[in-house]
């Protein structure tokens, strides 16, 4: 119980400190315009079949992005801060703190699924039709369980590895690609079919997309396999911050000198 | 009763890559009793901050045993994090962006409060460190020592036994200083334990009941503050005030006397090497009707320049 109250607590601090400094709410900003960009394609290539995809990738972007970039800056920035050494000193653990944080991020990155079909009925005239409303606010749900689970995997290898900077640029395109957010799973080369099911993203895509047309047709394996996935990263993220934790206890390296 | 903070053969290194590595803390034993105001003395570097944090639990130690109210720190880790509070100096280490009241709402998460107690106890605690009026405005805009106020309340929300101070007045004015040091002596009376890291020779004499003094990560003596000049052996000093620098000179010559030393415009110092040659020096004094003299002993200062003052500036 004291666990959900710190992931709570976290959530609470990390709204306090988005109202003073809401800086990763950017991507509420680029989601417009990636939606223009990609209704643009389907409507110069006259492809109203694909108008959906084109209005949901930019909010499957709008949650990797904050979520991504979030996560790897909360450990160091506390670190540098001061912080962590007081974090460390008390009796909860690190790592449901960095959950409740990105939990309430990635919630803000949410709100570019709205923006998306905003742009799409008042500057395309294109109203995007949800088919089965409650299927999506399945498939939103756990989309956000998710990516808030695999965030906090991201969180703990980032802040283990030595290039951060480097490693956090590049789990961009590549995770659009896999996670069938551009384009669908099923029109990548076969080889990759196996990596691409690996990730959340290309379930949470087709969960998505069928929730739109109204295909409700084996959601519940879809909506297992996104949540089955978030958890197994979000274990894995606590473990590896505990790991993290006890590492810079025994190399001395928790706070600055 | 199991001693506050008991550490046997304590040491610390930190291993630098292909370079040699560092030695923090040297087979260090130490005891502080409860109830005690202890005093941690050094240079910079000298290893004051990493027995903090050995005993804080934020560091693990290389080798020997470190035990805070009978629990292990580095196998009983919960425990100890649940009694003791860590303060440490400075202007980071907060949420400078958030309100004091939001920052402890936080902390008092951390360490596992209910909702209810966390806010009655930082109400509490924000009127105690006068903070209260205060409460919902942003940390960014307090001074440094309304901010260590802040950390004080904070490493107290949980209520512990022992709270380790590292130095908690560093960089703040004398009045904002000498407030802190009250709030520490009532906190005391309360029952707690406090190790107080500190370079404020002042600070240490005005709070602390006994002192230990380690330089280069290694114990160099320990014992009662009030008897700090016997850390220099049977050294006595006589303290004098006459406005005419040749009877320095003189006094300086004599053979009791082992140097003398000018403290403040007309006030000096002279070292004897036993009571025997004060009582001498003493006399000597009074037949050449100086303003004043008074039998003294070394100050914590003193003992403390006396004893790692050949380092100068080097770490």
């Amino acid at each position: 119980m004291s666990t959900v109250r710190v992931m709570w607590q976290a959530v609470l601090l990390q709204l306090a400190l988005s109202r003073r400094n809401p800086e990763h709410a950017l991507i509420l900003l680029i989601a417009p315009m990636q939606t223009t960009t990609m209704l643009a394609l389907t409507v110069t290539a006259h492809r109203p079949d694909v108008v959906a995809n084109a209005v949901l990738a930019p909010g499957l972007i709008g949650l990797w992005v904050a979520a991504l970039d979030y996560a790897g800056r909360i450990v160091p920035e506390d670190r540098w801060a001061g912080r962590l050494t007081s974090m460390i000193a008390a009796p909860a653990a690190l790592g449901p703190v960095v959950a409740g944080r990105v939990a309430m991020v990635v919630l803000v990155g949410a709100a570019a699924f709205a923006e998306s079909w905003t742009v799409a009925a008042l500057g395309f005239g294109r109203v995007v039709t949800v088919a089965d409303p409650a299927l999506f606010v399945v498939a939103v749900a756990v989309t956000c369980f998710a990516t808030v689970g695999t965030a906090t995997l991201l969180s703990a290898v980032l802040v283990v590895s030595r290039a951060r900077d480097v490693l956090q640029n590049s789990l961009g395109y590549p995770f659009y690609i896999l996670g069938g957010i551009l384009v669908p799973v099923a029109a990548l080369p076969g080889w990759l079919h196996p990596f691409s099911r690996v990730v959340f993203l290309s379930w949470s895509a087709e969960l998505l997309r069928d929730a739109v047309h109204g295909d409700a047709h084996g959601w519940p394996g879809s909506a297992g396999a996104v949540l089955g996935l978030g958890a197994a990263s979000m274990a894995a993220g606590l473990w590896l911050t505990r790991h993290y934790v006890n590492r810079s206890r025994r190399e001395g390296t928790v706070g600055f000198a | 009763m199991e001693p506050a903070v008991h550490t046997s053969g304590l040491g610390r290194v930190y291993k630098r890559g292909r370079k040699d590595p560092v030695v923090a803390l040297d087979d260090l034993t130490l005891t502080i009793e409860r109830n005690e105001i202890h005093g941690l003395l050094g240079p910079n570097g000298a290893g004051k901050t990493t027995l903090v944090k050995i005993l804080s639990t934020v560091l693990l130690p290389s080798e020997g045993s470190a035990r805070v109210l009978g629990h292990d720190v580095a196998a009983e880790t919960r425990a100890v994090r649940s009694l003791v509070g860590l303060v440490l100096g400075g202007d980071r280490g907060l949420y400078d962006r958030l309100s004091a009241r939001r920052n402890l709402l936080f902390w008092g998460a951390l360490y596992k409060l209910d909702a209810r107690t966390t806010r009655d106890r930082a109400d509490a605690l924000l009127e105690r460190v006068g903070l209260a009026e205060r409460a919902d405005d942003r940390v960014e805009r307090f001074s440094r020592g309304m901010r260590q106020r802040l950390h004080l309340a904070r490493g107290l929300l949980h209520e512990p036994r022992v709270l380790f101070l590292d130095e908690p007045t560093s960089g703040l004015d004398p009045v904002a200083a000498g407030a802190f040091r009250r709030l520490v002596l009532d906190l005391r009376a309360e029952g707690r334990t406090f190790l107080l890291a500190t370079h404020d020779m002042d600070e240490a004499t005005a709070l602390c009941d006994r002192v230990t003094l380690i330089d280069r990560g290694r114990m160099l003596l320990t014992g009662d503050t009030g008897q700090a000049g016997r850390f220099l052996g049977d050294r006595e000093c006589v303290d004098f005030t006459h406005p005419d620098p040749a009877l320095a000179d003189a006094l300086a010559l004599l053979p009791d006397v082992t140097d003398v030393e000018r403290q403040d415009g007309t006030a000096w110092r002279a070292h004897t090497p036993d009571r025997g040659a004060t009582r001498r020096v003493l006399g000597w004094l009074l037949d050449r009707d100086v303003l004043t003299a008074r039998r003294g002993e070394p100050t914590l200062e003193e003992v403390y320049l006396r004893t790692v003052g050949d380092r100068g500036m080097r770490v």
